[in-house]
C-alpha cells in the first residue's frame, strides 16, 4: 500500500482567501453576513441545554438519569440518545448507526438493557436510565468494567460503553452462564475492531464476581 | 539493543474507555453547537440543474443552508488525493451519493428534517456502475516482473491456473464519520476522527484558500478507523466552511448510509494465478494478473504484489495490474488493502498446488522458504515465517489432521476442516518527532507525530517510557493526532507503532542523559519528578526527530509539512517484511451447511512485542476481520442507479460475538536486528493478512469445494 500515498498535496500559496493576517477581519466579517446573527450569541454550557428552538411539539419529561431527576423540555422527535449526548453532555453512549443494528447506544431503562437510539426520549418520561456514567460507584469501577481492562477486551473503545451495558444485563438477566450463551446474549452488540474473545472472557470473569455467573 | 520482553500491561487508555470518560471528537462540547446534515445526490453522473432550498428553510431551527454556491472554485489545477469530486459542494456529480447541500441548524431534529426538504433536480448522465459495465474503461498499470515466469512456468512439472475474486466492501468502523469546526479568534480548529490530522490542515486550507497556519486538526481517540479515516473526507471542508460563514461552531455527524457513498472502500478485485512448481516441490514461477473496480479519477492502485512476491524464494514472477474505472467515489485503503485480498488469493493457490502435489500444506510452505528478498535480492531484515508455521502447527495440533477432504467430523456429526495460510506485510516507517517533558509536579507529557485508533500505540509508547523513565504512570499524558502539538503524518499501514516507538526510546535515552547531566553526580533518590523538585527544576524538555533507515532531512522536512514521509519495505540495505501464519478450524453442519469457526491459532512474528496485550488483541481482531472479509461482508452495487444498496448494518453483515471462537495468539517474539533501536516491526495489518486463505482453505479440507468467490455462503455449499 506503500505506492499510492493519498496525502496532502503541494499548496499553491497564492490564492489565500484568508491569511493569518486578516483572519480576524475576516472572523468579524462573517459574522456580521449570517442572516442569522443573532443565533450566534453563546448559549449556556452543554449541560443540560435549553432546547434552542421553539417546535410544534415540544414535550415536557421528567426522569431520573443516573440517580439524578431531571425535568425537560424536549422535541418529541428527540431520540434518548440524543438527549443523552447533546443536551445533558452525557457522551457515553455512542452513536454507531441510530437504527438499532450496533449496540453502541445501549443504556438501561429500569434495569433493562435498550438501544437508546431507537427510543424515543418521550419514552423515559417517569422511568429511570442508567448510563455508563453511572455505572462506577465514585471511582470504583463495577466488576464488568474492571474486568473489560483485565481482559484487553476493548481496542478504539468506541462500541465498549454500549458493550459494558449490555454485558451488565446479560449477567443480571441470568445469560452469561456459559460462553456459548454469552456469544449469543452479546451478538447485538457489534465491536468492529473484533475485541470478541476478550469480552467473552471479561464477562466470564465479572459474572462469577458479580455472584450471578 | 536491549532483548528482554517487555512486560505485560493494561491498555493506557482502558481505565477512561470503560468509564465513558474517552472523548471521541463528536463527543467534545463545544458551547454554542450548530448541528449539520448533508444532501447526498440521488443519481450518479450529472449536474445539478435546480436545487429548491425554500421549504427546508422554513423549517424551525434552520440557520442556513449552504450550496455549491457558498464554496470558492477549487484551486487549478484540481489535484486533491484520490477525489473524484473535490471535497466541497459542486454542481457536477461524480458519483451517487455525493453531497450537493448541508443544512445547518439548531437542533440535530431540525437539520435532519431541512435536509429531507431540499429538492433537487439533475440533468443525468449514462454511467458506468460495475466493472462489466459498457462505459468502464479499463487501464493497465505498470508490471511488477522479474526472472521469467513464462518459462518457468512452461517448465513447471505442476502448475495450478485458478481465478479468485474478493468482493467490495465497507470499513464501517463503529464510530461515524464526524467533523466539528469552530472558527474562533482567527483561527479555525477542526476535531475530527481521523488517522491523517496534517493532511486535513493542508487540504481544508487549499479547499477554502486559506492559509495552513491559521488551521488546527484534532484527532482525538478514534473509534476505529482501519484506512476509513486516513483521507480528507468529502465533508471535512464543508463544515470548516459553514462554521467560518456563520462564525459558530458547527458539527456534523455523517449518518452510516451515506458514509458507504462518502468514504473510500475496499474496490473488488479478481485475481488470476498461475503458479507452477518443479519435481521437488519448489515454486519456481507466478503469472498473477489482478483487476481492480476504481472510480475515473481515483489513485488507489491495482498492485497487490508486494506481498506475494516475497512470501516464498520464487524467482519468476510476473505481476500485473488493472483498473477498470467507473461511476463512483473512489476505493481506497482497508485494512490490510492489497495484501489481504492478494494473500486470499495467492494462499489459496498454494494450498491448490500443494494438494496437487501431495504434499502436505505446511511443509510445503516451509519447503519454499527464503532467506532474501525475491525481488531484488536483498537480505531480509528478518524472517521468521517457518517458526511461525511449525510453532503453530504444533499449538493447533496439526499432526492429527487426516489430509483427505471431508475425512474429519466433529462429536456431532459437522464437517471439520482444517486449514493453513501465510501472512505477509510490509515494514513501512515515517519521520517522526516528539517531545518528551517531566515536570517536577509529578507530570510527564509526551507529544509526537502520529495518531490512536484502538490499535495501542498510546500502551506501546507508554510501555517503551515507563520501562526506561521512573515516573508517574497516573500522570503520564500522551498526545497523538494533534497538529498543534507535533507535525502529524498519516497513520496507517502499521507504521504508526514502528515508527513512534523507536522515537520514544530516543527520547528515553536523551532523558536519562539530561537528567544525570542536570544531577551532575549527586545522589537525589526517587522518581525524576522528586529529583527535578529536589534541585529545582520545574521541569525537563528533551525534542527529538527520527528517520528510518535512508531517510534523510528532506523526509523531515516533509514531515513538517505535512506530506507523506513514509519509507519501505525496502531500504537501503534490507528488505523489512512482517510475516504470520493462521491455523483454523472450520465445523459445517451437514444439513444445513452452516459454517463455523471454533477455533484459530496464529503465530506472528513482528520483531520484539512492546505491548503484548494489546498486540494479542491487534492479532484477534485481524483474524476477525478475515473471518467477516471470507464469510460475511460484500457492499452490493447497484446496477440501475449505482451506488451501494445495502448501506446500513443489517445488510452489511459483520462479524458478531457469536461467530467468533478461540482465537490463540502467539508471538515469535525475536527483536529484529536492524530495523530499528527497539528490534520492533508492524502488527496490525500483518494479523488480518492470510487469514481469509486459512478459512477458504479449511473449508475445502471439510467439504472437498474449492470456493473461489468470497464471501463464501451457506449456498455454495448445498
Ligand atoms: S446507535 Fe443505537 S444501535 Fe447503533
Ligand atoms: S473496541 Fe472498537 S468497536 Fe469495539
Amino acid at each position: 500500500m506503500c505506492n499510492d500515498p493519498d496525502v496532502a498535496p503541494e499548496i499553491p500559496d497564492n490564492q489565500l482567501l484568508v491569511s493569518r493576517r486578516d483572519a480576524m477581519i475576516a472572523s468579524v466579517a462573517v459574522v456580521a453576513a449570517s442572516h442569522f446573527a443573532a443565533s450566534a450569541r453563546a448559549q449556556t454550557g452543554p449541560r443540560q441545554a435549553a432546547l434552542p428552538v421553539s417546535v410544534d411539539q415540544a414535550l415536557i419529561i421528567r426522569t431520573s438519569i443516573n440517580g439524578q431527576t431531571l425535568e425537560i423540555r424536549i422535541d418529541a422527535r428527540t431520540s434518548l440518545l440524543d438527549l443523552l449526548r447533546e443536551r445533558l453532555a452525557l457522551t457515553g453512549a455512542k452513536k454507531g448507526c441510530d437504527h438499532g443494528q450496533c449496540g453502541a447506544c445501549t443504556v438501561h431503562i429500569d434495569g433493562r438493557r435498550v438501544a437508546s437510539c431507537l427510543t424515543l426520549a418521550g419514552k423515559v418520561d417517569g422511568r429511570e436510565v442508567l448510563t455508563i456514567e453511572g455505572l462506577a460507584g465514585g471511582d470504583t469501577l463495577h466488576p464488568m468494567q474492571q474486568a473489560f481492562i483485565d481482559h484487553d477486551a476493548l481496542q478504539c473503545g468506541y462500541c465498549t460503553p454500549g458493550q459494558i451495558m449490555a454485558a451488565v444485563a446479560c449477567v443480571a438477566e441470568g445469560n452469561a452462564t456459559s460462553r456459548e450463551r454469552i456469544r449469543e446474549y452479546m451478538s447485538g452488540n457489534i465491536c468492529r475492531c473484533g475485541a470478541y474473545v476478550g469480552i467473552v472472557a471479561a464477562i466470564e470473569d465479572a459474572a462469577a464476581k458479580m455472584g450471578r455467573g | 539493543m536491549t532483548t528482554t520482553p517487555f512486560k505485560d500491561r493494561p491498555r493506557i487508555d482502558a481505565f477512561d474507555k470503560v468509564r465513558g470518560a474517552t472523548a471521541y471528537a463528536a463527543d467534545i462540547p463545544v458551547p454554542g453547537m450548530l448541528y449539520a446534515m448533508l444532501v447526498p445526490s440521488v443519481v450518479a453522473k450529472g449536474r445539478i440543474a435546480t436545487l429548491q432550498v425554500e421549504d427546508a428553510i422554513n423549517v424551525p431551527g434552520v440557520v442556513r443552508i449552504l450550496t455549491p454556491d457558498d464554496f470558492p472554485p477549487p484551486p487549478e489545477p484540481v489535484r486533491f488525493p484520490n477525489a473524484d469530486a473535490p471535497p466541497t459542494l459542486h454542481r457536477d456529480i461524480a458519483f451517487r451519493g455525493q453531497p450537493i447541500a448541508l443544512v445547518v441548524a439548531e437542533t440535530l431534529e431540525a437539520a435532519t428534517e431541512g435536509a429531507e426538504r431540499v429538492a433537487a433536480t439533475f440533468e443525468t448522465q449514462p454511467f458506468a456502475a460495475t466493472k462489466r459495465s459498457a462505459l468502464a474503461v479499463r487501464e493497465e498499470a505498470r508490471p511488477t516482473a522479474f526472472g521469467d515466469a513464462g518459462a518457468a512456468l512452461a517448465q513447471a512439472t505442476m502448475t495450478v491456473d485458478v481465478e479468485y475474486e474478493s468482493p467490495a466492501q465497507h470499513h464501517n468502523p463503529i464510530e461515524l464519520i464526524s467533523t466539528t469546526a469552530v472558527w474562533a479568534d482567527g483561527r479555525l480548529t477542526i476535531y475530527e476522527g481521523t488517522q491523517f490530522a496534517s493532511g486535513i490542515k493542508e487540504v481544508v486550507a487549499r479547499i477554502l484558500r486559506i492559509d495552513p497556519g491559521i488551521v488546527d486538526v484534532k484527532s482525538p481517540s478514534v473509534g476505529g478507523a482501519f484506512g476509513q479515516k486516513g483521507w480528507v473526507q468529502q465533508q471535512t471542508a464543508i463544515i470548516a466552511r459553514a462554521a467560518m460563514l456563520l462564525g459558530r461552531p458547527v458539527k456534523l455527524v455523517t449518518p452510516r448510509g451515506q458514509i458507504f457513498h462518502l468514504a473510500k472502500f475496499r474496490p473488488n478485485s479478481t485475481h488470476h494465478i498461475k503458479l507452477g512448481a518443479d519435481a521437488a516441490g519448489k515454486m519456481t514461477g507466478v503469472h498473477y494478473v489482478a483487476d481492480q473496480q476504481q472510480s475515473r479519477r481515483g489513485t488507489f492502485p491495482p498492485d497487490y504484489h508486494a506481498g506475494p512476491t516475497r512470501l516464498y524464494g520464487i524467482r519468476n514472477y510476473y505481476g500485473g495490474g488493472l483498473d477498470y474505472r467507473i461511476d463512483t467515489q473512489p476505493p481506497g485503503h482497508m485494512r490490510a488493502p492489497h495484501e489481504h485480498p492478494a494473500c486470499f488469493a495467492f494462499e489459496c493457490a498454494v494450498d491448490e498446488l500443494a494438494y496437487s502435489l501431495g504434499a502436505d500444506p505446511v511443509d510445503f510452505r516451509i519447503a519454499n522458504d527464503t532467506r532474501v528478498d525475491p525481488q531484488n535480492g536483498r537480505p531480509l531484515s528478518s524472517r521468521h515465517l517457518n517458526e511461525c508455521l511449525s510453532r503453530g502447527a504444533q499449538r493447533f495440533g496439526w499432526s492429527k489432521r487426516t489430509p483427505k477432504p471431508g475425512s474429519m467430523r466433529a462429536a456431532d456429526g459437522s464437517l471439520v476442516g482444517w486449514g493453513v495460510a501465510s501472512g505477509i506485510y510490509p515494514a513501512l516507517v515515517t519521520a517522526t518527532v516528539a517531545t518528551l517533558r517531566i515536570s517536577a509536579d509529578g507530570t510527564t507529557r509526551f507529544t509526537t507525530t502520529h495518531h490512536e485508533f484502538g490499535q495501542g500505540i498510546k500502551t506501546a509508547i507508554g510501555a517503551v517510557l515507563l520501562d526506561g523513565l521512573e515516573i508517574d504512570a497516573a500522570k503520564l499524558d500522551i498526545v497523538l493526532g494533534d497538529t498543534t502539538a507535533a507535525p502529524q503524518q498519516i497513520t496507517a499501514g502499521s507504521w504508526g507503532t514502528f515508527s513512534v516507538v523507536p522515537t520514544a526510546a530516543l527520547a528515553v535515552e536523551r532523558m536519562r542523559a539530561a537528567i544525570s547531566e542536570l544531577l551532575a553526580g549527586r545522589q537525589v533518590s526517587g522518581a525524576i519528578h522528586q529529583q527535578l523538585a529536589a534541585i529545582r527544576r520545574p521541569f525537563l524538555t528533551v525534542e527529538v526527530s527520527l528517520l528510518g533507515p535512508g531517510q534523510d532531512a528532506a523526509a523531515l522536512e516533509r514531515l513538517r509539512r505535512g506530506q507523506y514521509a513514509v519509507a519501505g519495505p525496502t531500504f537501503p540495505d534490507f528488505t523489512a517484511m512482517s510475516y504470520i501464519a493462521h491455523f483454523v478450524e472450520v465445523q459445517v453442519e451437514s444439513t444445513t451447511r452452516r459454517i463455523r469457526m471454533p477455533r484459530v491459532v496464529s503465530v506472528a512474528d513482528c520483531g520484539r512485542v512492546v505491548s503484548p496485550r494489546t498486540a494479542v488483541s491487534q492479532v484477534r481482531g485481524g483474524v476477525v476481520w478475515a473471518f467477516g472479509a471470507a464469510l460475511r461482508e460484500v457492499t452490493e452495487v447497484d446496477p440501475r442507479f449505482g451506488g451501494f444498496l445495502n448501506n446500513d448494518l443489517a445488510d452489511y453483515v459483520v462479524p458478531v460475538n457469536a461467530d467468533i471462537g478461540e482465537i490463540d495468539v502467539d508471538f515469535i517474539g525475536e527483536p529484529d536486528p536492524v530495523a530499528n533501536s527497539v528490534g520492533v516491526k508492524g502488527l496490525g495489518e500483518v494479523a488480518m493478512v492470510g487469514a481469509s486463505a486459512a478459512i477458504v482453505n479449511a473449508i475445502f479440507h471439510a467439504t472437498g469445494k474449492r470456493l473461489r468467490e468470497l464471501p463464501v455462503r451457506i449456498e455454495h455449499l448445498l
